[in-house]
C-alpha cells in the first residue's frame, strides 16, 4: 500500500482520511451500536430517567442531561417518503452512479435521510418499503501495545424489500 | 461601554480555480482592502479574525491567524484568532469583531476569510467534505457533498408549494448576469434561460447551473468603532445594526423541516429585532445561494414574501434590480464562487458598497442591507443587518 508523493506514509493508516467512524471501545463510547449492527439490529440510546431516545446514540441525554443511558432496539424497516438519485459527482467511496438516497419514515421513530443500496436507477418510488442493510467496511489497523490489531468494522444503509 | 461599529473598507483577491496558495490569496485580499481605505495605516489595525474552514485539510495549516498577520503586515494586540463555521465562517468572524469593538475590547479589526480548496488532485476537496456534515453518521451515507440534500429540499418544496424548475433557473440567470459584471467573480459570463434549462443533470431536479462551484480565493474587511471610522474614511459610514446566529440540529435525522428553515426564521427575527428593522425595510440582500432552491426558501424565511411563494416571487423579478429586494447583486455564490471562509466577507463587502453608494451595479438609495449564510447540513443560519444609520 503506497501513498504517492508522501513516501514516509507508505503502509500507514490515516484517521484524517477515513470515511467511516472509529468503532473500537478505545476510540468510541457508543461502540455497542456497531456490535448490534453486526447482529442486524438498529439501536440507539434511551434515557433511563426521562425516556428520551435521541439519535445518534450518545452518553448525555439532550433533554434532561442525565448520563443514565441504556440501549434500545429501533425498527429495521421503514417507508420511503421521497428519494434522490445522484448521477454526476458521486463522491469517492460510494460506488458507481447513481447514488440513491431516500427520506425514510422509520415507523414514526425518526425520519432518516439514508443511502439506499442494492437498488437500480429508477427502481425506487415513494411508499416503497426498505430495510436495514449492514455491510463490512475497511478494518482499522489499530496499535494495541506493541502490536497492530485489525479492528473489524461495519456500516449501514437501507435496501428495498423485495 | 457600548459603541457604534462601522465597516469601513473591503477587498477581494480574484476568485476561481486559482494558481497560488492560501497565504497568497490572503495577501491579495489585504492589498485590495488597503487600496479601498487609503487613510488607514495597516499598523494601526489592533485585531485580526481569520475565517477559514478547510485550512487544516487542504492547506495543512492550523494556527492560521498569526500566519496571516505576518503575511499581511499587521501586528494584532487585541485579538488574533481563527473562526470556523464552514460556509458561515466569514460572517461569524464579522459578528465577533462587531462584538469586540462594540464592547471596547478592540478598536480596529481586520476580518479576513479565504481558502485554497483545489489541491494537486481535485478529488481531495470533495473527499474532505465528509468533515462538513456529521462525519460519523451522515458522512458514511455519502452525504458529505451537498447536492443530494438540496435536491431533496427542492423536490419537497416543489411538491408542497408548486415551485417549478423555471423558478430555480431564474436565480441562476440573475446571479450569473450579476457576476459577469464583477471582475473578481469566478464566472465572468452570463447564462441564458435556455442554457440553464438544458444544463446536465446532477441530482434531479438540480442541474449544473443550480449548484455553486468550489472556489479558491480570499476577502478582507476592516471594522472600526464609529470614532475611529470617522478618521479613517471620507466615504459614507456603514454601521453594523444587528446580528444573530441560530442552530436547532446538526444531523439530518434531526431536521425540524426540509422546506421551512426554522433556524433561519429564528436568526432572522433576532437580527431584525436587534437592528430595529423589519423585512420590508431591507433594500438589498446577499443570501446564501449555494443552490438555487436555497435563495427561494431564503426569500420566504427571511420574510420578504409569504411562505411557499418564493418561486413566483423570484420569477416576477422581485429579488432583482427594480424589484422588492435586489439579492446577490454581485453574483452570489452561484456567480462569484464559494471559498467557504471568504463568502461571508464578500457579502459584507457588497452590502457595504451598496450602502455607501459605490457598488458596480447600484441599488438606488439603499439604506438597509442584509447578509445571510447557511452552513453544514442546513444546520446553522447566520444573519447580519447593516445600515446607513445606527440601530
Amino acid at each position: 500500500m503506497t501513498t504517492p508523493g508522501i513516501s514516509v506514509l507508505d503502509g500507514k493508516y490515516m484517521v484524517t482520511m477515513d470515511l467511516f467512524p472509529q468503532q473500537s471501545k478505545e476510540f468510541n463510547q457508543v461502540h455497542p451500536f456497531y456490535a448490534f449492527l453486526q447482529e442486524g439490529r438498529l439501536c440507539t440510546t434511551r434515557c433511563k430517567d426521562c425516556g428520551a431516545e435521541p439519535f445518534p446514540p450518545r452518553v448525555l441525554c439532550p433533554d434532561c442531561y442525565s448520563t443514565n443511558m441504556e440501549w434500545v432496539d429501533w425498527p429495521t424497516t421503514g417507508t420511503v417518503i421521497d428519494f434522490t438519485e445522484e448521477v454526476v459527482g458521486v463522491p469517492l467511496g460510494f460506488g458507481k452512479a447513481p447514488l440513491v438516497h431516500a427520506l425514510v419514515d422509520l415507523q414514526g421513530k425518526k425520519t432518516f435521510f439514508v443511502r439506499i443500496i442494492n437498488c437500480a436507477a429508477g427502481e425506487l418510488k415513494p411508499g416503497d418499503q426498505v430495510k436495514l442493510a449492514v455491510f463490512d467496511v475497511d478494518s482499522v489497523p489499530q496499535e494495541v501495545g506493541r502490536d497492530v490489531v485489525e479492528m473489524q468494522r461495519v456500516f449501514y444503509a437501507f435496501e428495498p424489500v423485495k | 461601554m457600548d459603541r457604534n461599529v462601522c465597516i469601513i473598507g473591503g477587498g477581494m483577491s480574484q476568485w476561481g480555480v486559482r494558481d497560488g496558495s492560501q497565504r497568497d490569496f490572503f495577501q491579495e485580499a489585504a492589498r485590495a482592502l488597503y487600496d479601498d481605505v487609503p487613510q488607514l495605516n495597516p499598523k494601526d489595525i489592533d485585531g485580526l479574525l481569520v475565517a477559514s474552514a478547510y485550512t487544516e485539510r487542504t492547506s495543512y495549516q492550523t494556527h492560521l491567524a498569526p500566519l496571516v498577520a505576518e503575511y499581511v503586515g499587521i501586528k494584532p494586540r487585541s485579538i488574533c484568532a481563527r473562526v470556523e463555521l464552514l460556509c458561515a465562517s466569514g460572517s461569524s468572524a464579522i459578528i465577533l469583531a462587531f462584538g469586540l469593538i462594540k464592547s471596547g475590547q478592540a478598536d480596529i479589526v481586520m476580518v479576513a476569510g479565504g481558502e485554497k480548496l483545489y489541491t494537486p488532485q481535485k478529488w481531495e476537496v470533495f473527499y474532505s467534505e465528509l468533515a462538513s456534515v456529521d462525519h460519523d453518521w451522515d458522512g458514511p451515507q455519502g452525504l458529505g457533498l451537498p447536492p443530494p440534500v438540496f435536491a431533496m429540499v427542492a423536490k419537497q418544496h416543489m411538491k408542497q408549494y408548486g415551485t417549478k424548475k423555471e423558478h430555480l433557473a431564474t436565480i441562476s440567470v440573475k446571479n450569473r448576469r450579476n457576476s459577469a459584471k464583477n471582475p473578481k467573480a469566478q464566472f465572468q459570463t452570463p447564462v441564458t434561460m435556455e442554457e440553464v434549462m438544458a444544463g446536465r443533470m446532477i441530482v434531479a431536479p438540480l442541474t449544473l447551473y443550480d449548484c455553486c462551484p468550489i472556489t479558491d480565493g480570499a476577502a478582507a474587511v476592516v471594522l472600526a468603532s464609529e470614532e475611529k471610522a470617522r478618521d479613517l474614511t471620507d466615504k459614507p459610514l456603514v454601521y453594523l445594526r444587528g446580528t444573530a446566529q441560530a442552530s436547532l440540529n446538526n444531523m439530518s435525522a434531526n431536521m425540524p423541516s426540509w422546506t421551512t428553515w426554522e433556524a433561519l426564521k429564528i436568526a432572522a427575527s433576532e437580527a431584525y429585532r436587534k437592528a430595529k428593522v423589519e423585512p420590508k425595510d431591507v433594500n438589498v440582500a446577499m443570501t446564501h445561494d449555494c443552490f438555487t432552491i436555497s435563495e427561494i426558501i431564503e426569500m420566504e424565511d427571511l420574510g420578504f414574501c409569504k411562505k411557499g411563494e418564493g418561486g413566483p416571487f423570484v420569477a416576477e423579478g422581485q429579488s432583482d434590480f427594480g424589484g422588492r429586494v435586489p439579492t446577490n447583486t454581485d453574483g452570489g455564490l452561484l456567480g462569484c464562487g464559494h471559498p467557504f471562509g471568504g463568502t461571508g466577507i464578500r457579502q459584507g463587502i457588497e452590502v457595504m458598497r451598496q450602502l455607501r453608494g459605490d457598488a458596480v451595479q447600484q441599488v438606488p438609495d439603499a439604506t438597509v442591507g442584509l447578509t445571510h449564510n447557511l452552513s453544514g447540513f442546513i444546520a446553522a443560519h447566520t444573519v447580519l443587518i447593516y445600515g446607513r444609520e445606527v440601530a
